[in-house]
């Protein structure tokens, strides 16, 4: 490999291959015990000892260290015990942000338009101001609310006071002052777990059930068929057929659609792709119908899919509305340029800390050291060998990797098995010959690896993918 | 006006020995020039409409909060109530520094699925060794709005599945919920009362009641308020009034239970509407909140998110009331750092993995930062020391109020440094606190004309002196 290894760089003590001590992580699962006492620990796959944890490799407390590909469900963006996100972390400026965390809003530091200002260094383009939040979920609620704001000002004008109607009703919660105003999201999208991000995930039963939820529509999301070069013209049929139910719910809908939200590949819900025609005509109807496009880039931004933002492939015009950011950004929140979607008054999109400079400075940060190395290019390039080794292990082993997805998408690639089970035992298996790899919807699995994941750890991972396939 | 005692000993001194004894204000105006420069830059590119004065965090010191002018404020309000320990405490910068910390910065983990090994230790030093008194169970999250949001979707989870019991999810419940439609989808409420409020998310925002500005042109559900009682002061004179006014309060929220036409699954107080106004009640009226919420099946949340951690004299402002039976849930974030909720009931942890889940469920560099906060409180005793200045200010502030004729209904007696006072009208209070802060004086409103205070820890009696001349000062 002519390539000069970033990973290296960071890490010149990575191990070249996972390590498997014990297969029945006993320490862990009394850890795991002792944690459920106070604390829901059942969902834990392992104690992980991050201590121990270096580059792509995270260790558990059994003494086992696997490649991860996972990475904390897509939200480690340089390695664990990163050497360049640890100087920031030492740094006075992190020091003071953790220790005196302003209420952002109110008393602004003299260097938070700096801290924004490293974040929107990598911001997408066309957006040159944000607004920040704390994770994926508050991003998308924050956004919403951006969205009603503008929305409601359209119709009343920017400057335009509220009525005394709607500064009465609003106290019981009541139109016209909270005004029955929908988000749009697609049937799959998940967007997070609090009560009006949770109204538009549409994933799985289980994120949903016995919640209240606001009566927000769904249009459905294109299901492709693959390989996608001997499906084009299925495909086509396939966005016109999704944009004409999305086109049909703006005028149906009983609710008015003030905002259309949408993954640039459903990541939760299955890594569902779609082509740029299909996310250029939802731009598209969410002009001709007077809405606003939020793209929920949680997990598909910052890097891994070759460009820093996923929806810049699309080459939107114009761009969207608002993006939305969290996960491997480390900080959360929105990015946006139309000055009127600052809404008119103080004190409507504000809270107590308005995000963390804390988590900001990381940002800036992480942003910096992907800039520095070229990341999107590595994702890129490992990508590239990533996916062509896979497909040659399609070809071996079809029935286990079918619908393989991701193409010239880095190293944002997932594939289905044929059932639940098997995927659920595929998971499972990984994990014994050391690797950490995670699912989406009932029978995926994603590959959600850091940006200094390269070549030499691809080789790491087709391997033991062929070792534990050889075995079926 | 009340006088410092000689030869007190302060702990502010032991971790602030350069803490200015007195505010420093060099500019004409507050925002001065430099202030109102920066800020105009950040508007390019981040909401700045709400900015009092930008801020210089590196030369804030112990309660003093300094500008990007170089004035240095007494700070009375702390960042809306959530800095415990003042500035650059050297407690926290140690805990800031510590491995432990800078592990848990830019190591973030996924925490219910990949939990670090030190977790259970750094809640058992911090959070859980603060629980209310009854409580061994906690959820964390990310801020208060977050922690009132997962308190909700655990009332919402319990009540369902008391109904469902053992059955597992029906067809249609699991094919409706994805359409946002009963039966899969709630059609159950959370009650709250009118000024509460509980943050700004959809949910929590659907129980917030306290200013139409934070409601307005958003999306809410339609859920139940009370009122909640209006106390006439002072309270010794208006014993009488104020227990038929509570007991008024009661009966209205016990006929809107009864009367409801969706199930309330839980019902959601502050000890102190404090956003709203600084309203109190009393513990009778807690305690009937108690027994009505047992008598019908609706959870009792408890939001302590401006409340809790001290500053009412008690570590839970709570415990003031001393309730039969604990509540079911309490919630904190601010002064804490970290947020989240506190149970004990076993039940009120869904059955099934993955229902009260996120990706990161919390943030283990504030759970830490809690640990370190709870250390230096219960060490040092902040918290009885925090309800004698309390009580010193309070007495100091009667005498003021007693002598103007623009503040009135002084409240927290005997309830730490949290206390409050209204002017006669909103632009007197306006006034107030501009006025205050061109003397030195960083003080924030509440409700509609109140002033509330909401020091740090570490705000003593010669702090409460040097307020007390300002505020006079400024009258």
């Amino acid at each position: 490999m002519s390539n000069q290894s970033v990973s290296a760089k960071y890490f010149p003590n990575e191990p070249q291959q996972p390590i498997v001590k014990t297969t029945s992580l006993n320490v862990s699962k009394q850890e795991i015990e002792a944690l459920g006492k106070v604390f829901d620990s059942r969902s834990a796959y392992f104690a992980a000892d991050y201590s121990k944890s270096i580059g792509n490799y995270i260790a558990d407390v059994d003494g086992n260290l696997y490649l991860d590909v996972y990475a904390q469900i897509a939200s480690i963006p340089l390695g664990y015990n990163n050497p360049a996100l640890i100087e920031t972390a030492k740094s006075d400026k992190m020091i003071r942000a953790i220790v005196d965390r302003p209420a952002l809003g109110n008393f602004p530091g003299n260097d938070l338009k700096e801290i924004c200002g490293e974040i929107l260094k990598v911001a997408p383009k066309g957006q040159d101001k944000l607004w920040s939040g704390l994770s994926g979920a508050d991003a998308n609620e924050l956004a919403f609310k951006a969205v009603f704001f503008w929305y409601q000002a359209q119709k009343r004008g920017y400057k335009t006071d509220f009525s005394r109607e709607e500064v009465e009703s609003v106290m019981h919660n009541q139109a016209p002052g909270s005004p029955e105003l929908a988000i749009l999201s697609f049937e799959r999208a998940f967007h997070g777990r609090l009560f009006a991000s949770g109204s538009t995930t549409c994933s799985k039963p289980i994120h949903k059930l016995d919640l209240p939820a606001f009566k927000w529509p769904k249009a459905e999301f294109p299901s492709y068929k693959y390989p996608l070069d001997e499906n084009v013209e299925a495909n086509k049929k396939e966005d016109e057929r999704c944009l004409a139910i999305v086109e049909d719910l703006f005028k149906t809908w009983s609710i008015p659609i003030a905002g259309v939200l949408v993954e640039p590949i459903q990541s939760e819900g299955g890594d569902n792709h779609a082509s740029g025609e299909f996310f250029q005509g939802l731009r598209d109807l969410t002009i001709k119908h007077g809405a606003l496009l939020i793209m929920d880039e949680v997990q598909t931004g910052v890097g891994a899919t070759g460009v820093m933002w996923a929806h810049e492939r699309f080459n939107l015009q114009p761009p969207p509305d608002l993006v939305t950011f969290s996960k491997k950004f480390q900080s959360a929140g929105y990015f946006f340029h139309d000055p009127e979607i600052v809404p008119n008054f103080a004190y409507r999109q504000f809270n107590t800390w308005c995000g963390d400079p804390a988590r900001m400075i990381l940002a800036g940060s992480i942003g910096e050291q992907i800039l520095k190395n070229d990341l999107v290019k590595v994702a890129d390039r490992v990508g590239k060998y990533l996916y062509e080794k896979l497909e040659k292990l399609q070809s071996k082993y079809p029935k286990y990797l079918k619908d393989l997805r991701g193409k010239d998408r880095a190293t944002f690639i997932a594939w289905s098995l044929e059932s639940s089970e098997a995927r659920n035992q595929f998971l499972n298996d990984m994990k014994k010959v050391g690797i950490n790899i995670g699912g989406c919807a009932e029978d995926s699995v994603r590959l959600r690896p850091t940006l200094i994941f390269e070549e030499n750890h691809a080789d790491v991972l087709i391997e033991a993918i062929e070792k534990v396939l050889s075995k079926y | 006006m009340l006088r410092r005692i000689k030869g007190v000993r302060y702990l502010s001194s032991k971790y602030f020995p350069n803490e200015p004894t007195s505010p420093v204000v060099k500019t004409a105006s507050v925002p001065g020039p430099k202030s109102k420069q920066i800020n105009q830059e950040l508007g390019q590119v981040y909401d700045n409409k709400a900015t009092y004065f930008v801020t210089d965090y590196f030369n804030s010191y112990g309660n003093y909060i300094s500008d990007a002018d170089g004035n240095k404020l007494l700070d009375v309000f702390c960042q809306i109530s959530s800095i415990p320990l003042g500035y650059n405490n050297p407690k926290l910068i140690e805990a800031a520094k510590s491995d432990e910390m800078i592990d848990a910065i830019v190591n973030r983990p996924a925490l219910a699925c990949f939990p670090s090994t030190n977790y259970a230790q750094i809640l058992k030093d911090g959070l859980l060794a603060a629980a209310p008194p009854g409580m061994n169970k906690i959820w964390t999250s990310l801020c208060g709005s977050d922690a009132n949001e997962t308190a909700y979707k655990a009332a919402f989870m319990y009540q369902h599945s008391k109904i469902r019991g053992n059955k597992p999810f029906s067809e249609e419940e699991l094919s409706s919920v994805m359409n946002n439609k009963a039966p899969g989808a709630s059609e159950m409420t959370i009650l709250s009362f009118e000024k509460g409020f509980h943050g700004r998310t959809f949910g929590s925002l659907s129980t917030t009641r306290s200013k139409a500005i934070h409601k307005l042109d958003i999306p809410a559900f339609d859920w139940p308020v009370a009122p909640f009682p209006k106390l006439q002061y002072p309270l010794e004179e208006f014993e009488q009034e104020n227990r038929q006014e509570e007991q008024r309060c009661l009966n209205k929220l016990e006929e809107i239970i009864e009367n409801a036409p969706k199930q309330i699954a839980a019902l959601i107080v502050e000890p102190v509407q404090s956003e709203g106004g600084d309203n109190h009640a009393s513990s009778e009226f807690f305690q009937g909140i108690r027994d009505i919420t047992k008598k019908h099946n609706v959870l009792f949340i408890v939001d302590e998110v401006q409340t809790g951690v001290g500053a009412s004299g008690k570590f839970w402002a709570h415990e003031h009331w001393n309730l039969t039976s604990p509540p079911d849930m309490v919630t904190f974030s601010k002064k804490f750092q970290a947020a989240g909720f506190y149970y004990s009931n076993p039940d009120l942890q869904p059955k099934d993995a993955y229902r009260q889940f996120n990706t990161w469920c919390g943030d283990p560099s504030k759970a830490i930062l809690a640990k370190a906060i709870y250390q230096v409180i219960k060490q040092d005793g902040l918290v009885s020391k925090t309800a004698n200045v309390g009580d010193y200010l309070y007495s100091g502030l009667q005498q003021l109020v007693n002598k103007s004729d623009k503040l009135k209904n002084l409240r927290g007696k005997n309830f730490g440094t949290f206390i409050a006072f209204d002017c006669v009208n909103a632009d007197v209070r306006n006034k107030l606190l501009a006025d205050c802060r061109l003397n030195g004086l960083n003080v924030g409103g509440c409700g509609e004309s109140g002033v509330r205070l909401r020091p740090t820890l570490l705000f003593e009696q010669k702090h409460a002196d040097l307020f007390l001349n300002i505020l006079e000062k400024v009258l």
